[in-house]
């Protein structure tokens, strides 16, 4: 897909945006499916919608048209851990805390309880959107394949080496790997440091 | 640590994690913890790093998502929000369009107070080609009755055949005033009459460039729709002279 010219957007071009939302509203949704999905699936487009309404904002402040997609990334999730945290706020002010154990379609299982805390959360939209920029670039498909096998479905080593047609000592080194690269990513966003440092204590 | 045993560590540190460990490699995690404070101290990293790593990873999966639909309410909504905060493309000749500011003013307004647009589509023939022409009354402070049938009489007078609609309070004008009727190599003009402001607003779109232009109503509407229909003659002429199109 061509991407829009950033020129034409930052001044309000119809048909440049027009191509801007369709290639970036499969993020958004995606994103905000994440997080929304288990709790609160109703809200899931009215949080992707809000996100490119953001996005439109800031697209002044945009120096390439390649930053738009986590950019986009990073104000849905802030906005659905907002979404998350308000609603659960209200619950609990009602005394309506509700299980949060609910299933989530798809391959993996269902995120933590705590989806609305979130230790990304504590990095600005455009941290957040940097480091999902690196993360995506710098992760060769396979290696970023393994980590999500791990990390993110909870597959066992040995699972994953069936899966990936590998040595089960590989999948470890390539859980090494990762981890060191997004140590590196992590480096170069000091709140991200931060963050980790206060979940040690 | 010996490289070997820095990746049995770490392997053991992860299973851990994950709650995959069986008992034998979580008395070994142990029996390496024990007495090694610099260990335990990794250990505690590895398991912040894996929190975020899950949440990261989640992320860059789903910001990769191929494919999904905009649905056309959420696009209607999406222009709207361009059109407010962003504008029109500036004119060719560098002159900001004035068009965000009357938006603002009109989204703040109609949050604010009744409104009533008559919107008409008229077409007429000029000498150079067919134009379309829509217009639309804005009425934010909810004028009578009375005088809102002079000024709709007065519209359907300058452009006679126009089909009258109104909308109710709170119906966006965002979508009526970004959305072009087609006229294929043709002229194209909304006109907008905010009755509060005391303003026409005149904005066309001729053979791929812009034009627009506000009419203070001083004299009354009668007058300024008067001048609203030179300047759509003049803009009408201008598309078989070319030199008009910078001259603006």
């Amino acid at each position: 897909m061509e991407l829009p010219e950033l020129a034409a957007l930052q001044h309000g071009d119809e048909t440049a945006w027009d191509a801007a939302f369709d290639w970036l509203w499969p993020t958004a949704f995606a994103i905000a499916q994440l997080k929304l999905q288990p709790f609160l699936p109703e809200d899931i487009e009215d949080v992707a919608i809000e996100a490119l309404e953001e996005l439109v904002e800031k697209v002044r402040s945009v120096k390439a048209v390649e930053e738009l997609k986590p950019l986009a990334a990073s104000i849905a999730h802030h906005r659905a851990v907002s979404r998350l945290r308000e609603r659960f706020a209200q619950k609990r002010g009602a005394g309506q805390v509700e299980s949060l154990d609910k299933a989530r379609d798809g391959d993996c299982p269902a995120p933590e309880p705590a989806a609305a805390e979130s230790a990304l959360a504590g990095l600005d939209e455009a941290e957040l959107a940097g480091l999902l920029a690196e993360l995506g670039a710098d992760l060769k498909p396979e290696l970023r394949g393994i980590l999500e096998d791990f990390f993110v479905c909870g597959l066992s080593y040995e699972q994953i080496a069936a899966k990936r047609s590998v040595a089960v000592g590989t999948v470890g080194v390539y859980l090494k790997r990762g981890l060191e690269a997004l140590r590196k990513a992590g480096q170069r966003q000091p709140k991200l440091l931060k963050e980790l440092e206060a979940f040690l204590r | 640590m010996k490289p070997m045993n820095d990746q049995r560590f770490f392997d053991l540190a992860m299973k851990a994690i994950a709650h995959q460990a069986s008992d034998a490699e979580r008395a070994e995690l142990d029996g390496l913890l024990a007495g090694n404070p610099a260990l335990r101290s990794e250990l505690g990293r590895l398991q912040a790093e894996a929190a975020l790593a899950k949440e990261a990873l989640s992320l860059v999966e789903a910001s990769t998502a191929p494919a999904g639909k905009l649905p056309a309410y959420a696009r209607d909504r999406l222009q709207t929000k361009v059109w407010e905060s962003l504008g029109r493309p500036v004119e060719a000749g560098g002159k900001p369009d004035r068009s965000l500011a009357w938006g603002w003013r009109w989204w703040l307004g109609l949050a604010a107070a009744a409104t009533a647009v008559i919107v008409g589509l008229v077409v007429f023939f000029a000498p150079a080609s067919q134009v379309v022409v829509q217009v639309a009354v804005l009425d934010l402070a909810g004028t009578t009755r009375g005088a809102s049938d002079a000024d709709e009489a007065l519209l359907r007078q300058t452009w006679q055949g126009a089909e009258l609609r109104t909308f109710a309070a709170g119906d966006p004008l965002g979508p009526w005033l970004k959305t072009w009727p087609r006229n294929r190599g043709g002229t194209v003009v909304k006109v907008l009459y905010d009755r509060a402001a005391g303003e026409v607003q005149v904005t066309g779109q001729q053979a791929g460039r812009m034009f627009a232009k506000t009419f203070t109503v001083g004299a009354g509407l009668a007058a300024s729709l008067k001048q609203v229909e030179e300047y759509l003659a003049a803009e009408t002429r201008a598309k078989s002279d070319p030199d008009r199109r910078t001259n603006r």
